[in-house]
């Protein structure tokens, strides 16, 4: 950020204030040329549809007062004034709290299978060694498949007399007759299980780049010290780790809270209610029952809560990129 | 470019051309033996068709791969005759049709020109604006809906008619009749139970029955009932409905949460007792196999797998199968069977559709006592299930697929089949209906507390799409249920 | 008895390729699956054993689904009918509009996200607060926005159309295509530019000339990791889109019911169709991958 600065603030010898003021002129030009499309499709298409949700959330919409007119005005007609009841409504409901829930722990358990996969992965693999390429493909191979493929798939390994039961027959020896789908204590776990097969990779990749770009200096160092590998792993590595390690970790949370496809896909929110997370009581409520403006409420729950995880991430987020600035503008060593 | 054309399809064409010709090819080819080649219904269809849309038109639907297969031939030649064709399909499982085409309404769409989907979704469709009456058209070809009984009624919603059916489904009783006759086995029941075996008549002795020949160790479970979550709501009805019971009061609150409700949620849980464990997380992919194989004494059963059940090409226990109407309850004071029709799938057509006019016809045209004779009697794709007068007559196609014993069980129960509810809102009450179905009989409910969550999850329900819409629709509702109480 | 440093490194060598060997079978196996499936015969879909490869492979999963050969079949064993109308909505079609679509929309998002990028890196369009709060457009779930979107997008013409599909996508994708390259972008030394400056090159050309080609591998990266997010969006994709725009995702769920769709066959044959391209675009840029992926937290 600061080369920019001197950059700009470069003077210009012969012809001073009036060469500086058409270079900024430039960039302002640049900056607005690339930035109206941006904002004119936020203008034009979030924009409304995020009016729309709020205006949905205290006025109720009824699908069945809609009547048969195409045009755009009937869904305002269709909608009754009903204030916060549609808010209270959500705050009591049960389901919606067991969702968030849900979700939660759905996604705290992926990101952590994620993370310790990815990380134990990239830590036997970033030194070079013989067959190291073909690892490398194999292992980002579930990131290049779809997501409902592997729902699919999925099921025609997970059912109760599939390849897996076999499989674990035969290492056990015993007949094998696990539902991994169909039992309610099971299935969320299971579709956890394929969220981490899906999205290892990803945490895999971020992980390898983190550790082959390390300065190999200050391990030299601690080696010459004498330091154990343990050590030079807690003490040195991993610090230096911690942004790359933050990132890996929320961007695989935030992802994960809006799986749907394996979800939707395989369960629909069942057995019982044991795989309603948040997108899919959502989806369940605006479009099955197509009561809108119930959903527009959950939405706007939903969208709080997920700017507060955000922001406390960007927090976060901000707070090791600028100690990382900071170290390595102490110690200039750039490639 | 090298065409095939089929031979059948040749014969059919020329057939329809001309009228003495075609009768005498109509019985040179097997085919055709049950089509009425006189064609007085269809040329009226064809000729306001003609009238209407004179330079033909090119429609699309969403439309289940496995339905459509049954009827395609005859909307090619509705194509063949008028110009009118299907040239689209956008297949789906018939299960997500009626999100689709919900989703069609919200977004009023003019893209679709129609749905074959579970008429049972007319209420909530036509509610929401989507649906095209047909009265007009069917006035234009003088065109009746000839069904059996009153099911004809299921099709229509506050006195107009919104769909033509192509599948008539009603549950039937399915019993093994090499066990049910075997003398041994009859003695044996006597002995046991003190009474002799019959055919049952309430959900009890049913399931006494069913016990007896629960034989896990023989690969025979007592039922093939379904428990899973996509279907097995049908069987709930039939108690509900046996009971005397209404799922909701006249003054449009749930009637659920009281001793019929308890009762029709505890009969449906005390089936599992003689079900195969895995029965929770199976459909029919995994049930009609276990049926057909002959692992399985008994069940109600959607109609059409009786056609399946008697092939011998496709079926173990071809010529094994006794049907009857379904077993009733006396908890109501008297005896009452009501059979349920669920998903009763037709043909409705997109209200928002410039294409509309067209599309009524070709419904129309795959609605008549012929043409449905040739969907419901195809042999290889029995999903779609009699339902028409002339299909009872007989000597009829489908009495060929069915076999006499299977249409009579048919008929019997078209006396008696209920719908399933018939409101708007039909996703959203079923919806939670089979949460708590799947919650109770995964062990986590009792009967009475599923029947009490259901009722909670229905008022509030009732509360969204509105109470004074819903009791409107009662009346509706309510006419289409059956006068007797048992089958003649 | 103490192990002599090279017996360490040989029993490190062995476990990592121990535990290397685990995954990479772990990983493998639901793809073999996949395709062991596709070759399957109708009977052997649900048999139990389960049969791992077919001693009676066969191509009808392929030509039932791909090449549109059809016709009436009854499984022996289970008495399934299997009959496979025609539907004249064809996965082919449903690739071609998928291949468009998360092209464009990643074309369109890797070379608006990268001149974004530059521009911020290197002018601040964008202060570093606002290039977080960019991230919003990603991590907010779309559920919780497409409601309202069908409805305004029903409004517009939108609905069922490339255009509305690819806008969603782009807008979607962007946050990860900033990101990305100027994680790339800010690595580039700027010594480069000044000089096309100096020479008379225009910004844009500057843009095009100097500094993109500067950091091609890495927006080879980018653009495999959007192209995977489009190619594979599922919510979106089933929402909006109708008869017009049906994607190879949505394609698929048309295959299975929530009672009677378990067309095992059927279903691999085509999930082969819809993960291959994505695997050869990967194995192609495999080289260009390993760099990518850090999002300027780590520093080279």
């Amino acid at each position: 950020m600061t080369a920019d600065t001197t950059m700009n603030a470069e003077p210009a010898p012969r012809r001073g204030n009036s060469r500086e003021a058409t270079r900024a002129q430039g960039v302002k030009r640049f900056k607005w040329t690339v930035l109206t499309p941006l904002m004119a499709l936020m203008i034009f298409i979030l924009l409304p549809a995020f009016l729309l949700q709020g205006y949905f959330s205290f006025f109720s919409f009824s699908i069945f007062d809609a009547g048969d007119d195409p045009s755009f005005l009937s869904y305002f007609r269709a909608s009754t004034w009903v204030g916060l009841d549609l808010w209270a409504d959500a705050f009591s409901d049960d389901k919606f709290g067991y969702a968030i829930i849900r979700s939660l722990l759905f996604s705290t358990g992926v990101t952590t299978g994620c993370f310790l996969l990815g990380f134990g992965l990239a830590l036997l693999m970033y030194r070079p060694f013989r067959g190291q390429g073909v690892y490398y493909i194999f292992f980002i191979l579930p990131m290049l498949t779809v997501p409902i493929v592997i729902a699919y798939t999925g099921e025609m390994i997970l059912y109760q007399n599939g390849p897996l039961n076999d499989i674990i027959g035969m290492v056990t020896g015993t007949r094998s007759e696990v539902q991994f789908l169909y039992n309610q204590q099971a299935a969320l776990t299971t579709i956890g299980l394929l969220e981490i097969w899906n999205w290892t990779p990803f945490s895999f990749i971020i992980m390898m780049a983190g550790l082959a770009a390390l300065p190999k200096e200050p391990q030299e160092a601690a080696q010459i010290l004498g330091a154990s590998r343990w050590r030079i792993f807690w003490e040195v590595q991993l610090p230096l780790l911690r942004p790359v390690i933050l990132l890996a970790l929320i961007l695989r949370f935030l992802e994960s809270m809006a799986e749907f496809p394996k979800t939707w896909g395989l369960l629909q929110g069942g057995p019982g209610s044991a795989t309603e997370t948040i997108p899919v009581y959502i989806f369940i409520n605006a479009w099955q029952f197509f009561d809108l403006s119930y959903g527009a409420v959950l939405s706007y729950l939903v969208l709080f809560m997920m700017v507060a995880i955000v922001m406390s991430a960007i927090w976060l987020l901000r707070r090791e990129k600028k100690s990382l600035d900071e170290m390595y503008q102490a110690s200039p060593e750039e490639s | 470019m090298f065409k095939t054309i089929k031979l059948s399809e040749i014969t059919r064409r020329e057939a329809l051309k001309s009228g003495a010709a075609a009768a005498a090819m109509g019985v040179a080819t097997p085919m055709m033996a049950g089509q009425a080649f006189a064609g007085a219904e269809e040329d009226r269809i064809v000729a306001a068709a003609k009238k209407a849309v004179p330079n033909g038109q090119d429609l699309t639907g969403i439309m289940w791969g496995l339905y459509s297969s049954g009827a395609k031939p005859v909307m090619d030649e509705f194509g063949d005759l008028t110009g009118i064709s299907i040239t689209k399909l956008q297949d789906i499982s018939a299960f997500d049709i009626p999100q689709r085409a919900m989703a069609e309404a919200l977004s009023k769409s003019p893209e679709f020109d129609f749905f074959h989907v579970d008429t049972n979704m007319i209420p909530s469709l036509a509610s929401a604006g989507l649906l095209e009456p047909l009265d007009d058209y069917m006035a234009a070809a003088d065109f009746k809906i000839n069904a059996v009984g009153d099911f004809g009624k299921f099709l229509t919603y506050k006195g107009k008619t919104y769909g033509i059916t192509t599948d008539g489904n009603v549950h039937v009783q399915f019993v093994r009749k090499d066990l049910f006759e075997n003398p041994d086995e009859r003695k044996a029941f006597a002995d046991k139970h003190g009474r002799e075996l019959t055919w049952p008549e309430t959900w009890e002795e049913d399931l006494e029955i069913m016990k007896f020949f629960h034989r896990p160790d023989q690969d025979l479970w007592g039922s093939a009932n379904l428990r899973d979550r996509g279907s097995s709501v049908a069987w709930w009805y039939m108690y509900l409905h046996s009971a005397g019971g209404f799922p909701f009061t006249d003054d449009m609150d749930p009637n659920i949460d009281n001793e019929i409700g308890e009762y029709a949620f505890q009969t449906y849980l005390d089936v599992k007792q003689v079900s195969h464990p895995e029965a929770a997380g199976w459909g029919t992919p995994q049930m009609i196999p276990r049926i057909i194989n002959g692992q399985a004494y008994s069940c109600q059963y959607w109609d059409g797998v009786a056609a399946l059940a008697e092939n011998p090409k496709k079926s173990k226990t071809a010529g094994k199968w006794l049907f009857g109407p379904v077993p009733g309850s006396k908890k109501s004071g008297k005896l009452l069977k009501r059979s349920v029709s669920t998903p009763n799938v037709g043909i409705l057509v997109n209200r928002h559709s410039p294409r509309k006019e067209a599309m009524a016809y070709m419904a129309m045209y795959l609605g008549t006592g012929a043409n449905s004779a040739r969907i419901v009697g195809d042999p290889v794709n029995t999903f779609h299930d009699p339902w028409h007068v002339d299909h009872f007559k007989p000597g009829s196609l489908a009495e060929k697929v069915y076999t006499p014993g299977g249409m009579d069980a048919i008929k019997k129960n078209l006396q008696i089949v209920t719908p399933p509810i018939f409101l708007t809102g039909l996703l959203e009450f079923e919806t939670e209906l089979k949460r708590n179905l799947s919650e109770m009989y995964a062990g986590d409910k009792t009967a009475k507390q599923a029947a009490s969550d259901t009722s909670e999850a229905w008022g509030r329900a009732i509360r969204r799409i509105g109470k004074r819409r819903l009791k409107e629709e009662l009346a509706t509702y309510k006419s289409l249920f059956p006068s007797v109480d048992v089958p003649s | 008895m103490a192990m002599t440093k090279s017996q360490r490194r040989t029993a490190y060598a062995a476990m990592r390729y121990f535990l290397l060997t685990i995954w990479l079978l772990i990983v493998a196996f639901p793809i073999f699956w996949m395709v062991s499936t596709s070759f399957k015969p109708d009977r052997e879909w649900f048999a139990w054993p389960p049969v791992y490869i077919s001693e009676n492979a066969t191509l009808q999963n392929y030509l039932a689904v791909w090449a549109d050969v059809e016709g009436h079949s009854v499984d022996e064993q289970t008495g399934e009918i299997k009959t496979y109308a025609q539907s004249l909505q064809r996965p082919w079609v449903a690739l071609g509009n998928s291949a468009l679509i998360s092209f464009i929309a990643t074309t369109l998002s890797v070379l608006f996200g990268s001149v974004l990028a530059y521009g911020v890196s290197r002018y601040q369009i964008l202060s570093e607060g606002r290039m977080f709060q960019l991230l919003m457009l990603r991590m907010v779930p779309p559920i919780v926005l497409v409601a309202p979107i069908s409805i305004w997008y029903s409004a517009l013409g939108l609905l069922d159309t490339v255009t509305g599909l690819v806008i969603l996508y782009f807008l979607t994708t962007l946050p990860y295509a900033v990101w990305m390259s100027k994680s790339f972008i800010d690595e580039v030394p700027r010594e480069m530019e000044q000089a096309a400056e100096i020479l008379g090159a225009s910004r844009w050309r500057t843009i095009w000339e100097v500094v993109l080609p500067l950091v091609r591998s890495g927006l080879v990266a980018t653009f495999l990791f959007i192209l995977i997010l489009t190619w594979s969006e599922y919510l979106l994709a089933l929402l909006l889109s109708k008869a017009q725009v049906v994607t190879l995702p949505v394609e698929l769920s048309k295959y299975q019911g929530s009672t009677e769709g378990r067309v095992y066959g059927r279903q691999a044959a085509l999930s082969v169709g819809i993960t291959l391209p994505l695997i050869v675009v990967g194995l192609i840029i495999r080289k260009h991958l390993a760099r990518g992926f850090s999002f300027g937290m780590v520093r080279r």
